[in-house]
């Protein structure tokens, strides 16, 4: 008898060990996540459909992207034409056609709404290095759309990140986030994203209709749309310098 | 009326001076304050009427209908069509000169900090019926027209360290409802009349304002002043009227008086003067009662002496209501007098409230000008004559009621 159940409890072992040794915590899911959504370089256009009190605006633009920290817009509609915005790892630019010189954002400035749009200049800047700044903890599973998906909750352990507190849900194949909502430190929520519509390139799964909803404006929303994604092309290496955002 | 009692009333008034000086200098301070308060807050009113008219509504304003009901969300597109309008108020008979004008808040990037500043696009050309900018002047020059080119406010100049020449980016919202920068150079510091126009404001020319803010030929108001004579109410009728026509489009189209809760303010400031006038009044009158009584006791053996002799008790009290006029009326005149020469000494030399007034954002000038007005002046005299002659009746009916046997018993 004694023996059946060493037996059995060896058995049962043997089944459980490869789940729990391969579970994946909440900083791995995170973690995947960034990884599946930096490419070395990405090239795309799309538009900004920003949806106000005073009705619909849209501006459209070309993205130019390398690894998780630099990147540059052009905005190529009639009112922002020529305007740029080039963000490199320590810095947030902006580059205006009749501007002499060109503009740092830093401090309050950071919060303003990109084109009066839901999404701020700071969440341009805030989304790298997640699981150095949050303490990121698993609450477990959750249908969006149909998939399923982690809820992750994260803590910020830092003062300088635009939220300090994000609920996100990543989708369980692709570790796409499907959907977040993010808080001030007293859980008052500031802003909400859902992911619309996705597609695949390069084996990886990307998102190519992003609505933002930012709950401190009233009626307000901006829908992002990716038109053209390439990935992995080659960028010239000035891209994202001061010297090529003034040209 | 009995010329012997008027005779005999004069005659009481030098016999006790020292008493009757003290009457009233009471009536003369009383008179003298509520004059100067009263060209005081005529020159304010004038002032703020001026500069309000002058920098921000103009007599009559015309905006997009919907633009204050979202003000205070900085809406660049509600604006008003400027070729509609310019037509609109170059046919119309009562208007006498209108200018468009643009208000944005906007940062100046300056050594990569960002200074909050008020930009006001305007044509300088037009201004010239609306203000005199060559005389606030300090420095330089007014933009000229299709230049990249702004018009500091010295304070504002002084604060960031500028000057003429030096260049500043500035960063505003568009009417696109984006942003947008440009980088102007300051060709012109003004001193203007008014502290917050010199701390916190910059001209830029019209046209550019319009590019730069992608207005699409639209402007953020027109101000229009009217001719002489024109019912202000009605002209802004007939032009809302038109506009309507020309443009199919509701405009919010209102008198200055209307517009700027700072005159309604002073209206009621004006309420609150008269009535610290009023109390002006009362304690110089409580000073002349006090002295009539004082005198009827100290002369209750002359009364009695006047009742025993056959003087009626009306007689008495016209008697002693006439010494109060005259104390009155000397008191009276010589205060209005004091008041109007120091009204017009100040009113050549200002009072300067610049150092209180700083960082107030009132649309008043920081020196003062007062301003005599003759009627006012006038309708103090013959108010502070009444309230004072009126107060010596008390005691006056007091002195009349005494019996000739009860006066007699103070000898």
């Amino acid at each position: 008898m004694i023996r059946k159940i060493r037996i059995l409890s060896t058995l049962l072992l043997v089944l459980l060990l490869p789940s729990a040794l391969f579970a994946l915590t909440g900083e791995d899911i995170v973690r995947k996540a960034d990884e599946m959504q930096t490419f070395d370089t990405a090239v795309s256009s799309g538009e900004l459909r920003i949806k106000d009190r005073f009705g619909l605006k849209v501006s459209t633009f070309n993205a130019w992207s390398r690894g998780a920290d630099e990147s540059l817009i052009e905005f190529t509609s009639i009112a922002e034409r020529g305007q740029k915005i080039l963000r490199t790892e320590e810095e947030l630019y902006l580059f205006y056609p009749d501007a002499e010189e060109l503009i740092r954002m830093q401090g309050s400035a950071l919060r303003q709404g990109m084109l009066g749009s839901d999404i701020s200049y700071e969440d341009m800047t805030g989304g790298k290095d997640r699981l150095s700044k949050y303490s990121i903890e698993l609450q477990g599973d959750e249908a969006v759309q149909g998939r399923d998906c982690y809820v992750v909750f994260m803590t910020a352990n830092t003062r300088t990140v635009p939220y300090q507190k994000q609920k996100i849900w990543i989708d369980k194949k692709s570790f796409l986030v499907l959907k977040g909502e993010y808080y001030t430190k007293s859980g008052r929520l500031l802003k909400e994203m859902e992911t619309l519509e996705t597609r695949e390139y390069a084996g990886r799964e990307v998102a190519i209709r992003t609505r933002i909803s930012d709950k401190m404006k009233k009626d307000s929303e901006t829908l992002m749309i990716i038109d053209e994604l390439e990935i992995d092309v080659p960028i010239d290496e000035d891209k994202f310098s001061l010297e090529e955002l003034s040209w | 009326m009995n010329f012997k009692l008027i005779k005999t009333a004069l005659r009481n008034i030098s016999r006790n001076m020292r008493r009757s000086v003290l009457s009233a200098v009471a009536i003369g301070v009383a008179s003298m304050s509520i004059v100067i308060m009263f060209s005081f807050i005529t020159g304010m009113k004038d002032d703020m009427s001026n500069n309000l008219k002058t920098f921000y509504t103009g007599e009559v304003r015309i905006r997009n209908a919907r633009f204050e009901e979202f003000e205070r969300y900085n809406p660049m597109h509600l604006t008003v069509d400027w070729n509609a309008a310019k037509k609109v108020l170059q046919e119309n008979e009562a208007v006498r000169s209108f200018v468009p004008r643009t208000t944005f808040p906007s940062s100046l990037y300056i050594e990569g900090t960002n200074f909050g500043a008020i930009g006001v696009g305007a044509d300088f050309a037009m201004e010239r019926e609306f203000q005199d900018f060559d005389s606030i002047l300090k420095a330089g020059r007014v933009p000229a027209a299709g230049k990249n080119e702004m018009l500091m406010g010295v304070v504002l100049a002084r604060d960031l360290d500028l000057g003429i020449g030096d260049r500043v980016t500035v960063l505003a919202t568009t009417a696109a409802r984006g942003s947008n920068a440009v980088t102007l150079e300051i060709v012109g510091l003004a001193a203007f009349p008014v502290g917050s126009l010199n701390s916190k404001y910059f001209w830029l020319p019209h046209d550019v304002v319009q590019y730069f803010l992608r207005m699409d030929g639209g402007v953020q108001e027109v101000l229009v002043t009217l001719k002489e004579g024109v019912n202000a109410s009605d002209a802004a009728a007939s032009i809302e009227s038109a506009l309507y026509t020309e443009t199919s489009m509701e405009h919010d189209v209102r008198v200055w008086t209307d517009i700027s809760t700072t005159y309604g303010f002073l209206k009621v400031a004006q309420m609150i003067y008269n009535i610290m006038a009023g109390l002006f009044f009362i304690l110089g009158s409580s000073v002349i009662i006090n002295t009539t009584m004082m005198v009827i006791f100290e002369r209750m053996r002359e009364i009695g002496t006047l009742s025993a002799m056959g003087m009626k008790g009306r007689e008495i009290t016209r008697m002693f209501f006439l010494e109060g006029l005259f104390i009155s009326a000397v008191g009276s005149a010589i205060g209005v007098c004091i008041g109007i020469l120091i009204t017009v000494y100040l009113g050549r030399i200002g009072i300067d409230f610049t150092d209180a007034m700083s960082g107030m954002d009132f649309e008043i000038s920081s020196i003062l000008y007062p301003r005599l007005n003759i009627g006012t002046t006038v309708f103090v005299y013959v108010y502070s004559l009444t309230i004072a002659s009126i107060a010596t009746l008390i005691p006056s009916r007091k002195a009349s009621k005494i019996e000739p046997v009860e006066a007699l018993r103070y000898i």
